[in-house]
């Protein structure tokens, strides 16, 4: 490592660091040189956690999400160029910050993954009658092979708490924060319409096989693993759930 | 290296508040800047909107993470989506700063000072070199504020910025503030700075607000979250007399006015560079 490179590195760890002893050489102007960069720092990434997860902050509060946000800034200090991405792993943060509130996490899930949809390529969502058109010539076997893409951006994740009523009642003219339990295993489905990011909740069942698909799987083998979960009710089910994929405009394109 | 013609104009940074402004009604600026980072993505509003506000205006591309002074190298990533970037939106030009912001396992996301010596010189000319490269196009460089300096120091910053921009072929960003407050914390005279600079490469000039030093924080910061002061102001007339028409900028990005306060505030940009003899009102 050349000399400028180790002491960049020093002063990184300083910034990151603000324990750390400072260079022997250095005195008490470049003591206050070096607060202000540690303040510049740590005050970037909490202002884009706060930008990214407004409603978290307004279900915590304040002065819990200030201590959330600076534990995160100090356990998950950032290494990509973009300030977009300082919200990386917030959410797993909150789950182990607010461990006996685990809505906390579920809903911070949800605002970063509506962050990275609002951003995602663009692409046109496949309609039904395309899908149907294409799927006329169908034998048994296309449909068993059939393997899909979904929009850009498109993310799923098992939830416990009603994320539609939690999300309204966090607005910014809201009143009182409303938290519910899902009755059944429910999951919540991001994705992008046009401009916006949505989101819905859906059967546990239906999001795994969403999960299995997005990672490559066939429609027979995400059919297969609803027959395990669901029994008789799987054949319905399967049907359901793909309507509601193109009607929702989450399929991109047939692979 | 291609070489970068003056631009005769005034200019505002685009923020999100003004979106609508620049949208929906005819904003009396000769350009826009916008920061790189916030439009280098996939897809989405955010690039919708600067397509349109560049329909409608030219557009500069002003980055904060491009670290051109890292020992570390540079990221790749980075460059591969400004280009595409820079592609799509065919910009005036494409800026960022001399400082750093990366080692191999962090990012800053803050303009960090660079020890002025000859090492560090050789570094931001090779990143210089390579990012001209991958961008197929020459660059503007912004001298940045800074709040310490380092006991190695081997040359005064304009005498940096001078060989960084004799070596690369590249331009200059004269940030009249950040020359304020770097000289206002480290006890420079700004005119030296001036006289120092070879402004036959001052393509850009950026205005700003900033915070001036207390008893209890003896250090003046690049806030950008109020008007220029009248001392900045004076400093601007002098740079403008000694750089001729370029492109003049007022940045905010915190405590953000209307726009018709900034449009207000960049007239005045307008008036001294006009009574100069600089640029024609």
């Amino acid at each position: 490592m050349s000399d400028l490179a180790a002491r960049q590195a020093a002063f990184m760890e300083s910034l990151l660091d603000e324990e750390r002893a400072l260079p022997g050489d250095w005195g008490a102007r470049h003591a206050a040189g070096i607060e202000i960069y540690r303040n510049n720092y740590r005050s970037a990434l909490v202002e884009a956690l706060r930008s990214n997860f407004e409603r978290t902050e307004r279900l915590v509060g304040e002065d819990s999400f200030a201590r959330a946000a600076a534990h995160h800034v100090i356990t998950h200090p950032p290494s990509s160029w973009t300030l977009d991405l300082a919200g990386e792993g917030f959410a797993q943060t909150c789950g182990e910050l607010f461990a006996n509130d685990p809505e906390v996490a579920d809903l911070a899930w949800l605002e970063w993954a509506m962050h990275l949809a609002f951003v995602a390529r663009n692409a046109e969502p496949l309609s039904t009658e395309s899908f149907l058109e294409a799927a006329g010539t169908f034998g048994e076997d296309d449909w068993v092979s059939l393997r899909l893409e979904f929009l850009p951006g498109l993310q799923v994740r098992p939830t416990r708490h009603d994320l539609k009523l939690l999300w309204s009642s966090l607005g910014e003219d809201a009143g009182e924060v409303e938290i519910a339990c899902h009755t059944d295993k429910a999951a919540t489905i991001v994705w992008r319409e046009g401009e916006r990011p949505v989101f819905i909740s859906v059967d546990a069942a239906e999001g795994r096989a969403l999960e299995a698909m997005m990672a490559g799987a066939t429609y027979g083998e995400a059919c297969d693993r609803l027959v395990e979960e669901a029994g008789p009710q799987a054949v319905e089910l399967a049907g359901t759930m793909l309507r509601r994929w193109l009607s929702e405009g989450m399929v991109e394109r047939i692979a | 290296m291609h070489s970068i013609d003056p631009f005769h104009g005034f200019g505002l940074g685009l923020r999100r508040t003004h979106y609508a402004d620049f949208l929906e009604g005819e904003v009396p600026v000769d350009f826009v800047e916008v920061i790189s980072e916030n439009y280098m993505v996939e897809g989405g509003k955010p690039l919708r909107i600067l397509e349109e506000v560049r329909a409608k205006h030219p557009v500069i591309l002003h980055g904060v993470s491009m670290s051109v002074g890292s020992a570390h190298g540079l990221d790749h990533d980075y460059f591969a989506r400004l280009r595409k970037l820079a592609e799509r939106i065919e910009p005036l030009w494409v800026s960022d700063h001399l400082c750093w912001t990366r080692t191999s396992a962090h990012n800053s996301h803050d303009l960090l000072p660079l020890p002025l010596t000859r090492e560090a010189l050789d570094v931001v000319c090779d990143n210089i070199d390579h990012a001209q490269e991958a961008l197929g196009r020459a660059m503007l460089f912004e001298n940045p504020s800074s709040y310490l300096t380092f006991p190695e120091d081997e040359m005064s910053e304009w005498e940096f910025l001078s060989a960084m921009a004799r070596r690369t072929g590249c331009y200059l960003l004269l940030d009249v503030n950040n020359v304020y407050v770097s000289a206002q914390n480290h006890g420079f005279s700004a005119q030296d700075y001036l006289d120092g600079l070879p402004m036959d490469r001052v393509r850009q000039i950026h205005l700003a607000g900033h915070t001036p030093a207390t008893e209890d924080r003896p250090i003046t910061i690049d806030t950008h979250d109020r008007e220029v002061c009248d001392v900045v102001w004076a400093l601007y007339a002098s740079a403008i007399a000694r750089t001729g028409p370029v492109a003049t900028m007022i940045e905010r990005d915190d405590g953000i006015p209307p726009l018709a306060e900034l449009i207000a505030e960049l007239d005045r940009a307008r008036t001294l560079a006009a009574a100069d003899g600089a640029i024609a009102a």
